[in-house]
């Protein structure tokens, strides 16, 4: 264990910076599990990654180009030059020198000689797509080019907790899927759920469900949500689990699908085989926005965003149309609707009234309930705008009609697009669409929130 | 360790609350205005906004599926299969069908098209080619292979194309273009019910139309877009979006490719872009811009005057013309380079954009973002040239890009990007992949947001 920690140190300080010597193929293995199982419980997973990953890719390029280039240039001396027009940084490119010396020599090339008229004046480039080594060979007055790909670099996350302590933990990463070769391509993703081992995911394409395997999510079964009519731009959509856990039940906007959720020993990866009870309808009948006392259903407009404000069983008021409508217990006991209307205002509707609520003004259209057992027991979790392009959640309570703010905010690693309490309401599963990277589209992660009494 | 904590713990802390995302909002009318005619080929604003292709590049790049849901390919690229999007319609409620993809793409692509043979096949289109077509999908997505059910359209008519988009044309009155929301569009009704592009709007009456409340959407052309800065308008920049390009011809006293060689080395491309595009333009000698071939530099775009004289070997070339369009900026661009080229031995006249046959002349080609090898393959069938590049890989790209410019009747001079500046009550604003903005996902803010600003 202590090995692993002062190696996970290592990576810590070192990031980019390790030679093959010490990294040998077994050694980088272990120490991926050692420290991304640290990590884990630090919560600061991505940093080891990130370096194992970028350490290995140093290699193969190097090797790669060295190949080339001595396949050109033959044995002999000659003079190396390096520049970095790359995001790699200048700490790392004494490393990549040495490991492309060590790879010439073993080609017969050797670069000490400064004053040799052959010259290879590598250059470390990148596009939006991938990293890319160039080698310029200069020999005489001719110029001859090889290149390489050298990888893609993979950002960091971080987490932060506030007063009334929310934490957030990343389940699901649409990046990791593609990086895994899993059944993923540029879908939105709508709504998340948990149950026993298994993510569900509703997409704009399918209800995707999710098994933890080896520290990844292995897709298990995928439902086609199928040719209905089309989705309206930025869908909503919800994900429902039965009371017995057996079945989910999904909802966006004109489809409504339901799949029997089976033990994972009983699935076949990638596919949705006819043994297992699931299909998809066009639908507009309404969706599950309040569970327990309540069980409220309201309808969503199939060719926007927002419900239309009708709710059965009715509540004897007229309601507005609204984004979003949780259940939220109230400390006299009962329980109280409160929706997001589509002006922006929250209302809480009680005792047969709606009241406006005050204190809500930053809140985004997205809010979920909280069964922390701090403060009032129950708070609301809503956005608020964060750092630069990313949203944070801020829990409130409510304990009158105006919210109070109840934790510090938690900073989120994109934009908040929905929010869902878990059903036993002591999680809310979070999806986040991360800032859109040049060369790529948006990614989307699931994270887990969960709170601590203070 | 616990000092980064400590730093992301007290900016947490500092954090002040402001709203967080609210769902765009439905209804109200956009106005945009445009210097150019909504229509010109090939990257007009109302082409996109309209028609759909058979699949789309999207702002990372990567090919996606429009009204072709998926496509296989076979027998090495030479033969694809594109299955069409069931229940789409046009916005005139007819089905679109694959006889009515095959109809449009032979309207639209009546010579050297990627294809040799097209048809339809059930709901699929079939194409064919003796060569290899590894690249299909990606073109595909151009302007140039839009769908549409009817292509005779003009900036003055009341009529338009009808196609799939977002929108529909609905008139054109007083110079202004109105499109309204499709609501049965097949990738969802748009956000705003309405948008107006009032056309030919010179660049300054927009910016004056944008501070008065009469526009939400205007173009900021690179060589304003520090003053823009500068007036602190909101301003949103795509990355590279235009290539501006002196085409030299291969005739009489420049058929010599030393000739065409020194004038490349005598063009001053970092004067070009300090003085004139106030270092919004970004200084190059390759045609894929160093973003998405990671290769640029390997093109240098320094001037060199000495080695200019070298290559005209003492000779005094005849007068030769150089033409350039009505844009301000291109003719200031136009006399610096005639003064590069007789600082460089060449006696150089500027010459009207409608002249007959110029020794140079100068060009912007549309870059869209997207894979690096369509890319080029559009942008060198663009500039008159067949040969698509061997395959994707950056090597293949390279040699096929520097036999191209080695021939020196393209010498590429700026990247430049696309800029608009939008009213603070437009949102979710965005550059499509060609840089061009994305209206059909922009949206006007709600009262609640109004409110909370």
């Amino acid at each position: 264990m202590s090995s692993g920690i002062i190696r996970a140190t290592m990576l810590e300080q070192n990031r980019w910076i390790m030679t093959r010597h010490w990294f040998a193929p077994a050694v980088k293995k272990a120490c991926l599990v050692i420290a991304l199982g640290l990590i884990s419980a630090a919560g600061q997973g991505s940093h080891c990654q990130v370096a194992t990953v970028s350490a290995g890719s140093w290699e193969q390029p190097a090797a790669s180009l060295a190949d080339q280039v001595s396949g050109i240039l033959g044995p002999g001396q000659a003079r190396l030059t390096i520049r970095n027009l790359s995001t790699i940084s200048g700490d790392n490119v004494p490393t990549i020198r040495r490991i492309l010396e060590q790879d010439l020599k073993a080609h017969g090339v050797l670069t000490g000689d400064q004053e040799s008229a052959n010259t290879i004046r590598v250059t470390l480039s990148e596009n939006m797509r991938e990293r890319l080594w160039v080698a310029e060979i200069l020999e005489g007055n001719e110029t001859r080019v090889v290149m390489v790909p050298a990888g893609i670099p993979i950002a960091p996350a971080h987490t932060t907790a506030g007063a009334v302590v929310l934490n957030r933990k990343t389940l699901w990463r649409s990046s990791d899927q593609r990086q895994q070769n899993q059944n993923w391509a540029g879908e939105q993703v709508l709504s998340a759920v948990e149950s026993n081992g298994s993510l569900h995911l509703l997409t704009d394409r399918r209800l995707v469900s999710y098994v933890s395997a080896d520290s990844t999510w292995r897709e298990q079964w995928s439902l086609a949500l199928g040719a209905h009519q089309p989705l309206p731009r930025d869908p909503q959509g919800a994900l429902t689990l039965s009371d017995d856990g057996r079945t989910v039940t999904a909802y966006a906007p004109g489809v409504e699908c339901e799949r029997t959720i089976v033990a994972a020993s009983d699935s076949i990866p990638g596919t949705d085989s006819g043994n297992h009870a699931g299909q998809c309808k066009s639908s507009d009948d309404p969706w599950s926005v309040a569970n327990g006392a309540l069980r409220a259903k309201a309808f969503h407009s199939v060719n926007h965003n927002f419900f239309t404000g009708v709710i059965t069983p009715s509540t004897g008021l007229e309601l507005p149309a609204f984004y979003s409508a949780a259940l939220l217990p109230r400390p006299l006991g009962g329980s109280a609707l409160l929706i997001n209307g589509i002006d922006g205002t929250v209302e809480i509707i009680e005792n047969g009234a709606m009241k406006p609520v005050a204190g809500a003004r930053d809140w985004g259209s997205d809010f979920a309930v909280l069964q922390t057992g701090c403060g009032a027991g129950t708070q609301i979790v809503a956005s608020n705008s964060g750092e630069g392009q990313a949203d944070s959640l801020r829990a409130y309570e409510l304990p009158a009609q105006e919210a109070l703010a109840a934790s510090a905010p938690l900073g989120m690693n994109g934009s908040v697009m929905a929010l869902s309490a878990s059903p036993d309401g002591k999680s809310i599963l979070t999806v986040v669409r991360l800032p859109a990277e040049p060369g790529r589209g948006n990614e989307y992660e699931v994270d887990r929130v969960t709170a601590l009494c203070n | 360790m616990l000092r980064r904590f400590a730093i992301s713990f007290f900016l947490v802390l500092v954090t002040v609350s402001a709203p967080g995302r609210t769902r765009p909002h439905y209804g109200g009318t956009l106005h945009v205005g445009i210097e150019g005619d909504p229509w010109a080929r090939p990257d007009g604003l109302a082409w996109r906004l309209v028609l759909d292709g058979l699949t789309t590049v999207d702002t990372g790049g990567a090919v996606q599926p429009s009204l072709a849901i998926d496509w296989k390919t076979e027998n090495n690229a030479h033969r694809w299969q594109f299955h069409l999007r069931p229940g789409v319609q046009f916005q005139d409620g007819t089905p679109v069908t694959s006889v009515a993809v095959v109809e449009s793409l032979s309207a639209s692509c009546r010579a050297k098209c990627p294809w040799s043979e097209m048809r339809a096949l059930g709901s699929a289109v079939v194409f064919l080619s003796d060569a290899p077509m590894p690249q299909l999908p990606a073109v595909l997505a151009g302007n140039a292979f839009l769908i549409s059910r009817a292509l005779n359209t003009g900036t003055s008519g009341t009529s338009g194309p009808i196609g799939t988009g977002a929108f529909q044309v609905s008139g054109f009155v007083n110079g202004v273009l109105s499109l309204t929301a499709n609501t049965n569009c097949w990738r969802g009704r748009p956000f705003v019910d309405t948008i107006e592009i009032r056309v030919h709007r010179p660049v300054q009456d927009q910016w004056m139309d944008l501070s008065l409340g009469r526009a939400d959407v205007v173009e900021v052309p690179a060589e304003q877009l520090r003053q823009a800065q500068q007036q602190r308008m909101q301003v949103v920049e795509s990355p590279t979006a235009l290539l501006l390009l002196l085409h030299v011809a291969d005739e009489g006293a420049l058929a010599n490719p030393n000739m065409r060689a020194a004038i490349a080395l005598a063009i001053d491309r970092t004067a070009l872009s300090n003085v004139i595009f106030q270092k919004a333009g970004q200084v190059t000698a390759s045609l894929l811009p160093q973003s998405l071939s990671g290769y640029a530099f390997l093109f240098p775009a320094e001037r060199d005057l000495n080695k200019a004289h070298d290559l005209r070997g003492g000779l005094t070339p005849p007068a030769i013309t150089l033409a350039a369009d009505g844009n301000r900026a291109i003719q200031l661009v136009a006399q610096r380079i005639a003064l590069n080229l007789r600082e460089g031995g060449f006696n150089v006249q500027v010459t009207a954009p409608n002249a007959v046959h110029p020794n140079l002349s100068l060009h912007e080609v549309p870059i869209q973002n997207g894979n690096p090898s369509a890319v080029l393959e559009v942008m060198l069938e663009n500039l008159g040239h067949s040969a698509a590049p061997a395959d994707d890989g950056a090597a293949s790209l390279y040699k096929s890009e520097r036999e191209f410019l080695d021939a020196k009747t393209w010498i590429p001079l700026l990247d430049l990007p696309r800029a608009y500046a939008i009213s603070s009550r437009v949102r979710d604003f965005q550059n499509g992949a060609d840089g061009l903005p994305d209206l059909a996902n922009a949206s006007i803010i709600g009262p609640g947001e109004e409110a909370a600003r």
